[in-house]
């Protein structure tokens, strides 16, 4: 109450259902707690400090005559930090459109809460934020109209490019990559992609409605039960893998190095990564992964116009 | 309009808690002195009643809970002898200074507070510098809310913040990428966001030097370590969070070829990328930053035989040694 009670003497007339969502406090416990309120400010203080609250028939609330409470208090030292981190979180990620005023916002914050909330606030601090993926904003703008899109998305698991029809319920960053939560309307079933793999969209004209996709904190990798497990194991300088891409029975391996299995929808993709780590990772199972590695090797070399004789 | 039901029944013991609060800031707020317990109690009604010990109790319990809302309550001399302690809420640490945010900005602040996990001390935070805003301009942001997840412990993430802003040093388990393990402490200089991941930077004790810890492979939660050492001079936190190789601000530039669907994913895996040109087969050439051929070698393997390094000479070459050797021939 000491935070709602200010912004509705500065706001004369905002309704019960405005002030629930801005506060997140149900209307009924919003209505009770007012009734306190009227019922605070009663002698000792003179006439000037008793506080008059009335709702009216649309549910406006007039609030007056509470000159002690008509400015909110201070921030929490843990408030002002949190607020100071993820601002500078957001403002510090590819494609967000209001980071300049965040940038604006935190300067103010940092001189008016000073030293006693925020103490060397300097030392928080966000890198350049990179290039956001081409599509960022169009999705963003579909997800907040409910409009259905018509995308094409190449999947890294494939390395194909497909069209869609998608409805993209959530958008969310993680770990600095953008998402889309979408409902794909041919497959009919939930899909979860990565904004900077589609390749273009166009808004289709129509909406839809959502159906409740989880959104932000979601699993990004969903497991499916066609998954093939990869055994491996990953020498230090590859251990970052297990860090990266969703592992099961992770085990401490000799030298240093971890054993994880890795669930894959696909084996093209897994042969690529293994092509990557080389030497620092080894394939245990299955043996035909290993096949897959070296043939894609093979393939790989013919692009440089070398050609190996196949060892098989 | 309708008048809200002025008192009709209340006494002292179905008095509701957030009366009682509202009427203890409100007296210690407007006294221009400290005034005692027994002064308080005088005063309010909510205080009075014959069990000391129970009423006593409660007025406890109320202040704890006011200081824990952040309600700067002290407790001080009531005159220059300081004979007797009253308490006090002094009106400059109460109220929240002016801040003359634009309509912009306080809805980018409310858009980040909403964008993390859970509901946090940031969204109660930013609903403190609201009131001077219209809430109208809160709800209608472009382009929807914007979310955002992070694999970093959101406990530890304040803790390493807090510890820098106090520059205090901490205690905390790690684990390097390379999976060792340890325990360090550090003097924490500051928190530093990189590439969709949080950083704390300070002074390593056991290596007597400045390191940047990925907070997401902290093993524990961070335990204060006390009063830590000031940065050096001129010191600036961000400098200290390793760049991926290929962020690296180099001349170095690589061109390589990828199939068109490659090309899209490369673009977005490869920080740095932009399209050179289209071949006449179709394929796409994208420059890359290649400061570090030793990572950007294995990167490019990673799209197999839908991508092939044109140039530098040194990068192609180094690509083909790391295949031969995958073949085993």
């Amino acid at each position: 109450m000491l935070v709602v009670v200010p912004y509705l003497i500065q706001h004369p007339g905002t309704t019960l259902d405005e002030a629930s969502a801005l506060f997140a406090i149900p209307v009924p416990q919003l209505r009770r707690d007012l009734e306190q309120l009227f019922l605070a400010g009663l002698p000792p203080y003179g006439p000037g400090d008793l506080i008059d609250v009335d709702i009216d028939e649309d549910g406006g609330i007039w609030v007056a005559m509470a000159d002690h409470f008509a400015r909110p208090l201070r921030l929490t030292r843990q408030e002002a930090l949190a607020v100071y981190v993820r601002a500078t979180e957001l403002a510090a990620t590819p494609g967000v459109p209001v980071a300049p005023a965040l940038t604006a916002a935190l300067a103010k914050l940092r001189e008016a809460l000073g030293p006693d909330a925020l103490g060397e606030a300097a030392g928080i601090a966000g890198a350049e934020p990179g290039t956001p993926p081409e599509n960022l904003d169009a999705v963003r703008a579909a997800s907040g109209s409910r409009e259905r899109l018509r995308i094409s998305y190449v999947a890294q698991s494939t390395g194909e490019r497909t069209e869609r029809v998608v409805d993209p319920e959530a958008v969310f960053a993680s770990a600095g990559h953008w998402y889309a939560a979408v409902w794909d309307v041919d497959v009919d079933d939930e899909r979860l992609l990565r904004i900077d793999r589609i390749a273009s969209a166009e808004p289709t004209g129509e909406r839809f409605e959502p159906r409740g996709l989880p959104g932000a904190g979601r699993p990004l990798y969903t497991p499916s039960d066609r998954d093939v497990d990869v055994r491996a194991r990953l020498h230090p300088p590859a251990r970052w893998v297990a860090e990266y891409y969703l592992v099961r029975d992770v085990t401490e391996g000799p030298e240093g190095s971890l054993e994880v299995t890795l669930p894959t929808a696909t084996m093209g993709w897994i042969a690529r990564l293994f092509l990557r780590l080389g030497s620092d990772a080894e394939v245990l199972e299955p043996a035909r992964l290993r096949d897959e590695i070296a043939s894609e090797a093979r393939e790989t070399l013919a692009r440089y116009g070398r050609r190996l004789p196949s060892s098989g | 309009m309708r008048r809200l039901s002025s008192r009709t029944m209340t006494g002292q013991d179905t008095m509701e808690p957030l009366e009682r609060l509202l009427n203890l800031v409100g007296l210690l707020l407007e006294s221009p002195t400290p005034l005692t317990f027994e002064q308080i109690r005088e005063t309010l009604e909510a205080y009075q009643g014959d069990n000391l010990d129970s009423v006593k109790r409660k007025f406890e319990r109320d202040k704890d809970m006011l200081r824990a809302y952040g309600v700067p309550l002290e407790m001080t001399g009531t005159d220059v002898w300081d004979v007797e302690q009253g308490y006090t809420i002094r009106k400059d640490r109460y109220y929240l200074p002016d801040i003359a945010f634009t309509p912009e900005e306080i809805t980018a602040l409310y858009l980040a507070a909403q964008s993390g996990p859970a509901p946090t001390d940031a969204v109660s935070g930013v609903r403190k510098l609201i009131y001077g805003v219209d809430g109208g301009v809160l709800t209608g942001s472009p382009g929807g809310p914007l979310a955002m997840e992070s694999d970093t412990d959101q406990d530890r993430l304040m803790a390493a913040a807090g510890a820098a802003s106090d520059r205090h040093a901490v205690r905390f388990g790690y684990r390097t990428a390379q999976g060792a393990t340890s325990e360090r402490t550090v003097d924490a200089f500051g928190v530093v966001f990189r590439s969709g991941r949080w950083y704390l930077v300070g002074h390593d004790h056991e290596r007597d030097a400045i390191r940047a810890f990925r907070l997401s492979r902290v093993t524990t939660d961070l335990a204060d370590a006390g009063a830590g050492i000031d940065p050096p001079e001129g010191f600036a936190a961000i400098e200290h969070v390793e760049s991926a190789p290929w962020d690296a601000a180099g001349l170095a530039v690589a061109h390589v070829a990828f199939t068109p669907e490659a090309a899209v994913l490369a673009e977005g895996n490869i920080s740095g990328a932009s399209r050179d040109r289209v071949r006449e087969d179709g394929w796409i050439v994208l420059a890359l930053p290649a400061a570090d051929a030793d990572t950007l070698g294995p990167l490019i393997l990673q799209y197999g035989r839908e991508a092939e390094v044109l140039d530098p000479p040194a990068l192609r070459d180094d690509v083909i040694a790391r295949l031969v050797a995958v073949t085993g021939a």
